[in-house]
């Protein structure tokens, strides 16, 4: 997949991930799980990403005597949501114009 | 490999990086082990599903960039005393060409590779400036009324088209290998920067 196409992506669907509430690393990973398999490090260089963009603010709570990160949703955040979204009717209009063929011939 | 192993192993092979960033990586992949154990994986495989040492690292050094390891490095561990100040500016005569040299040796080497591939494609080219030449050559031997000369010119064309069509995948094969051993390059040169020191 192209990779800027696809980091938009990663970065949309981890925004999704704590957009209700606040979530951590391990629990980030695992209800992305059934849709994509996301490795520790790759998750760490979106996180790092959109805390530098102001998306989502960081916070380490405490949890059976450690530490835990625990990452929430910026207006900023909210907002790269719906742009994902406006984004994504583009990319569906491109998808039909490059498979108009297809559909005529079936 | 048990948790601690593995994180002071990431450690070691980290060494020579910003000290902040290896402490956020140490205690963000911690954080990651103990959540997988909290889930009741043994502490082996919540280790293996991590990865990697090296891959953890490569993937690590490859987020960094270039210009932030070689500020860490040059960054001196305890401030300079009074006659090693008076030395670096006495010996920049020295280094600073050493270094400029340095620096220079790394880039040609990028020049050169992609030189390299540049030639390729500019051969592919001709091959294929020379097939439309050869074509043209065909209606001029003809308006000469020298049919020989035109079968002649037909054949030669053909020959470098076919060529040109063949070299163009050798061409792009080249030119992917390029991208990639140019990735390799950078890496290494990263690697370089870091732990090398214990």
């Amino acid at each position: 997949m192209d990779i800027q196409l696809k980091r938009g992506l990663l970065d949309a669907c981890v925004l999704a991930a704590i957009k209700d509430e606040d979530s951590y690393g391990y629990q980030i990973i695992k209800d992305m799980k059934p849709y994509l398999e996301l490795s520790e490090s790759t998750l760490y260089t979106i996180l790092k990403r959109l805390e530098t963009a102001g998306m989502l603010t960081v916070k380490s709570v405490e949890h059976e005597g450690r530490l835990r990160k625990y990452y929430h949703i910026t207006r900023q955040g909210l907002g790269r949501i719906e742009e994902f979204k406006e984004d994504w009717k583009e990319i569906e209009s491109i998808y039909r114009f490059i498979t108009r063929e297809d559909a005529r011939n079936e | 490999m048990n948790k601690e192993a593995f994180l002071s192993e990431l450690r070691k092979k980290l060494s020579g990086l910003p000290q902040e960033d290896i402490e956020e990586r140490i205690s963000f992949y911690s954080e990651m082990i103990d959540d997988r154990m909290e889930d009741g994986i043994p502490e082996e495989e919540a280790v293996a599903g991590i990865g990697s040492v090296d891959a953890v690292r490569d993937q690590i050094m490859a987020d960094i960039p270039l210009a932030k390891l070689v500020k860490e490095k040059v960054r001196p561990k305890r401030s300079l005393k009074a006659w090693e100040i008076v030395l670096l500016v006495l010996g920049s005569p020295l280094w600073i060409p050493l270094l400029i040299a340095a620096v220079a040796v790394i880039f040609s080497l990028f020049i050169v590779l992609w030189a390299v591939v540049i030639s390729i494609f500019a051969v592919d080219f001709s091959l294929a400036a020379a097939a439309l030449a050869c074509f043209a050559c065909i209606f001029v031997y003809l308006y000469a009324g020298n049919p020989a000369g035109a079968v002649f010119s037909a054949g030669a064309g053909i020959v470098c088209a076919g060529l040109a069509i063949l070299f163009f995948f050798v061409c792009a094969w080249i030119a992917k290998g390029a991208v990639k051993l140019t990735g390799r390059m950078l890496l290494g040169i990263k690697s370089s920067f870091v732990g090398k020191e214990e």
